[in-house]
């Protein structure tokens, strides 16, 4: 639907291939593939360290290590960046330490960083699935065999993987294309910044561009799709046990490693947000007093637990089928879906907003239904869906065939053998997936002030209320309540289900 | 299966949260746009309903996605009032024929260079274009009295210019209908060649001046506030306004208007009558920091001079193709990379 929407309210005439239009291309692929590959090694590295070792502490990394997904990129980047310049809180600390710190960040580097540490949670949770999902044996055959566990993960473990690092990393690729906040604070002019600033008065050129970010996107999945197509992974089903390796005095680096990401991706953030907006009004520097109350936290923080648990359990569900077509299908009618699934994560989500308003308001029969909570968890399915769809996939893709072959011969129907030979086969990965639906519309703004019914408050449109009044102090509370119940869902909705081994 | 635990559980919680939406047509209500945040405009829509009995939904967005959302809607739209930042997105509305005249009595309020010659919006807060410097770094003796004094040496990589804010852009806009293309380009050359510094927001450059990242920056004057209030003295921030007269002062007027399509024309001039009473104008400069714009209501005394022309004073054709031209020139000029 959105796939024709777009061709229909863009003017696609004359594609500019103007300086004006080439530059922030090239720009948008730079930084895209730059922060995919970044996000790959840290989310793997992350992934690897908190599911196959004996890392201290791995329930609790294994809870905030996807958390930093959740900060919206407005918020996240314009916190990062206030902490880490001169006056802020991180800048400082080091100052302390003897380390000067003052770099300038903004531009390719800054934008890189930034959305580097906030998406790296798309390659991780895919990869963690796989890796608990993962037979252990070939794992232990290459140990026994003399391999040290530092050779085994190359040439056994990586292998394995490869198809949930595409997926994951596919996915960065294609936020950082889509991401506006981050790139817009870091001063980093790429194909979305010129969509927005050119949104409302030249609309001819917006949209051009938009259709030209779905290109680069279906380009780019269609070359994934190509790449994963030659590397199937081994067919596996994840032992009650996986196989633990031993850090031994790699221990602490591993440990050291792990908590600086999470320092500052979650924690440096968090922290600056806080001295930014609340130190004032601890210390009694402020001159008024926190204009916040409780009603203004509990039913936005309500509303964002359940749209989101709702959006996350409908995407699954809806796209499971259509990882199903692609997995085990090669049919034209799967390629069609997937791209217009992707087309819909790397289109700003202003854009989807749009459409959807214009396609519900004028040429369908839903009309009634605008303004309501349908049209708002079909916007962010058509947003996200291709998180979903992406683990799904890969999750597909790793049900041994011969099981599903061995319950046939023994008689199970089709629908019996989905319940009770997949469904628990590929909770893991679908629990993945769904968590990352869920962390990304927590954080959704543009469709959620667009098309929800009026006077639906999440913790984002908080978040943005108080930051565009900068009342950085309520912005804060409220950024840290959004980390605090993303932890508790995390936790709940992926952790829990996804029974990583113990 | 753990899993089916949760997702139950949810599907309870759907179905529950679900009827919630819905319209009710037995008391009076209206549906506004607002492109002003909540906690700035929320109070006078909690005043006119306390008041009045009428019930008023607000949907909150950035003014221009709500404008493109009016857009997208068209005649199907639940709006009856727009509220923006500034004129340009009321502007592409009005292209489109989405707006009706407002009453006389209601644009009486607003001196006639507040509000559009063909009375279909009303400007009813005013932000200022201001240069706010480092209070460690300047002596206030020293402060340039034209936007044009910024060229010079003595300003060399000292400035900060928001060239993709809609704000700016706005002046931008002004600043080349008075003084002419060839002259506003030349005065953005200069200032890049002088090492202008670019930010993307007028926030952003509030509080790099605060902790004298850079010298200078061209902002509005209502961020200042917001950090003296969160910061108290640690701010070493104030705002200047230029000598009167100075193109580098504009008020940017925040603007209602009334959509075509609104089944309550009356009910609509209500609320935007509301908007411009005294009380609320009071409110909004008191309280929020603008200028106030209904004639008689003096603003905040902290408030720097009121800045002579506004936005709404340049009588604008084509603002879609003007700000399009703008946006080239800055564009152009390369300050987007600075």
């Amino acid at each position: 639907m959105v796939w024709r929407v777009l061709t229909a309210s863009g003017n696609p005439l004359g594609l500019l291939v103007e300086r004006r239009t080439l530059e922030p291309l090239w720009r948008t692929i730079q930084l895209a593939t730059l922060v995919a590959v970044a996000a790959a090694v840290l989310g793997t590295g992350l992934a690897w360290l908190a599911v196959r070792t004996d890392l201290p502490g791995r329930r609790f990394w294994r809870i905030v290590i996807p958390l930093p997904l959740v900060y919206p990129s407005f918020v996240g980047a314009a916190a990062f960046i206030s902490g880490l310049t001169p006056g802020g809180i991180v800048h400082d600390i080091f100052a302390a330490l003897g380390m000067d710190l003052s770099l300038r960040l903004h531009g390719l580097f800054g934008s890189w960083l930034v959305l580097t540490l906030f998406t790296y949670p798309y390659v991780y949770l895919p990869v963690a699935a796989r890796l608990s999902a993962m037979p252990t044996s070939l794992e232990e055959n290459a140990r026994l065999l003399g391999d040290t566990p530092g050779r085994a993960f190359r040439r056994v473990v990586l292998p394995q993987a490869s198809s949930a690092i595409a997926a994951g990393s596919l996915l960065v690729f294609l936020y950082t294309v889509s991401d506006f906040g981050a790139v817009h604070l870091m001063r980093f002019e790429t194909l979305t910044q010129t969509i927005f600033r050119t949104r409302l008065f030249d609309q001819d050129r917006s949209f051009t561009l938009a259709l030209l970010l779905v290109a680069l996107a279906l380009a780019v999945v269609t070359a994934e799709r190509r790449v994963a197509r030659r590397s199937a992974p081994t067919e596996g089903i994840g032992d009650r046990y996986a196989l633990l390796v031993p850090l031994g005095r790699w221990k602490t680096a591993a440990t050291g490693a792990c908590a600086l990401v999470l320092g500052l991706a979650l924690v440096a953030p968090t922290v600056s947000l806080a001295d930014w907006g609340l130190l004032p009004y601890l210390d009694g520097r402020a001159g008024t007093s926190l204009r916040l109350d409780w009603a203004d936290v509990v039913g936005p923080t309500w509303s964002t637990i359940w749209i989101s648990a709702v959006t996350a359990v409908v995407a699954v569900a809806v796209l499971l089928p259509v990882a199903y077509l692609l997995a085990r299908h090669r049919s034209s009618v799967g390629g069609i879906a997937n791209g217009v699934v992707v087309g819909g994560f790397a289109i700003p989500g202003l854009v989807v907003a749009l459409s959807l308003i214009f396609w519900t308001l004028h040429a369908s029969p839903f009309e009634f239904l605008i303004g309501s909570m349908p049209v708002l968890v079909f916007a962010y399915v058509v947003h996200f869906g291709a998180q979903a769809l992406r683990t799904a996939q890969v999750a597909v893709t790793t049900v041994p065939q011969r099981m599903d072959d061995a319950a046939r011969l023994l008689g199970a129907g089709r629908l019996r053998r989905v319940t009770t030979v997949d469904l628990p086969l590929m909770a893991p990965g679908l629990a993945a997936g769904a968590g990352l639906v869920m962390l990304s519309t927590m954080k959704e703004l543009p469709a959620t002030l667009l098309i929800s019914p009026i006077g639906f408050r999440t913790l984002a449109t908080e978040i943005w209320n108080t930051y565009e009044a900068s009342f950085l102090a309520e912005t804060a509370v409220l950024a840290l309540v959004l980390v605090a119940i993303s932890a508790a869902m995390t936790w709940l909705l992926v952790v829990r289900p996804g029974r990583f081994p113990a | 299966m753990n899993l089916r635990c949760p997702l139950v559980a949810l599907l309870v919680v759907t179905t529950l949260a679900l009827p919630s939406c819905g319209n009710d047509s037995e008391t009076q209500s209206l549906t506004v746009y607002s492109g002003r945040s909540e906690k700035l405009v929320g109070p006078i829509f909690d005043d006119f309903e306390a008041a009045t009995g009428i019930d008023v939904a607000v949907r909150y967005g950035s003014s221009n996605d709500l404008a493109l959302a009016l857009s997208a809607e068209g005649d199907k739209t639940p709006a009856d009032v727009f509220l923006s930042r500034s004129p340009g997105p009321i502007g592409y509305l009005d292209d489109l024929g989405m707006l009706s005249p407002l009453e006389a009595g209601v644009l009486a309020r607003v001196d006639t260079q507040h509000r559009s010659p063909d009375g279909r919006w009303v400007g009813f807060a005013g932000r200022g274009r201001v240069l706010v410097y480092n209070i460690d770094e300047v002596a206030e003796a020293d402060l340039p009295d034209s936007v044009f004094d910024l060229t010079r040496p003595a300003y060399q990589g000292r400035v900060a210019i928001p060239g993709s804010n809609s704000s700016f852009q706005d002046w931008f806009t002004v600043f080349r209908l008075r003084n002419g293309d060839e002259a506003a380009i030349a005065w953005l050359d200069a200032m890049v060649a002088n090492g202008a510094r670019f930010y993307p927001k007028n926030r952003a450059i509030v509080e790099a001046v605060g902790r004298n990242e850079v010298t200078f920056g061209l902002v509005n004057h209502y961020y200042n506030f917001q950090e003296i209030a969160a910061n108290g003295d640690a701010q070493r921030s104030a705002n200047h306004g230029f000598r009167p007269g100075d193109d580098g002062g504009l008020m940017i007027i925040a603007t209602a208007a009334i959509l075509k399509e609104s089944d309550d024309q009356d009910l609509a001039n209500r609320l935007v009558a509301h908007v411009l009473s005294n009380a609320q104008q009071r409110y909004l400069t008191n309280s929020v920091y603008e200028y106030p714009l209904a004639t008689g209501i003096d603003p905040s005394p902290v408030l720097p001079p009121i800045p002579s022309d506004s936005v709404g004073a340049v009588d604008i054709d084509d603002m879609a193709a003007e700000f399009r031209h703008t946006i080239e020139i800055i564009e152009a000029s390369g300050i987007l990379d600075q």
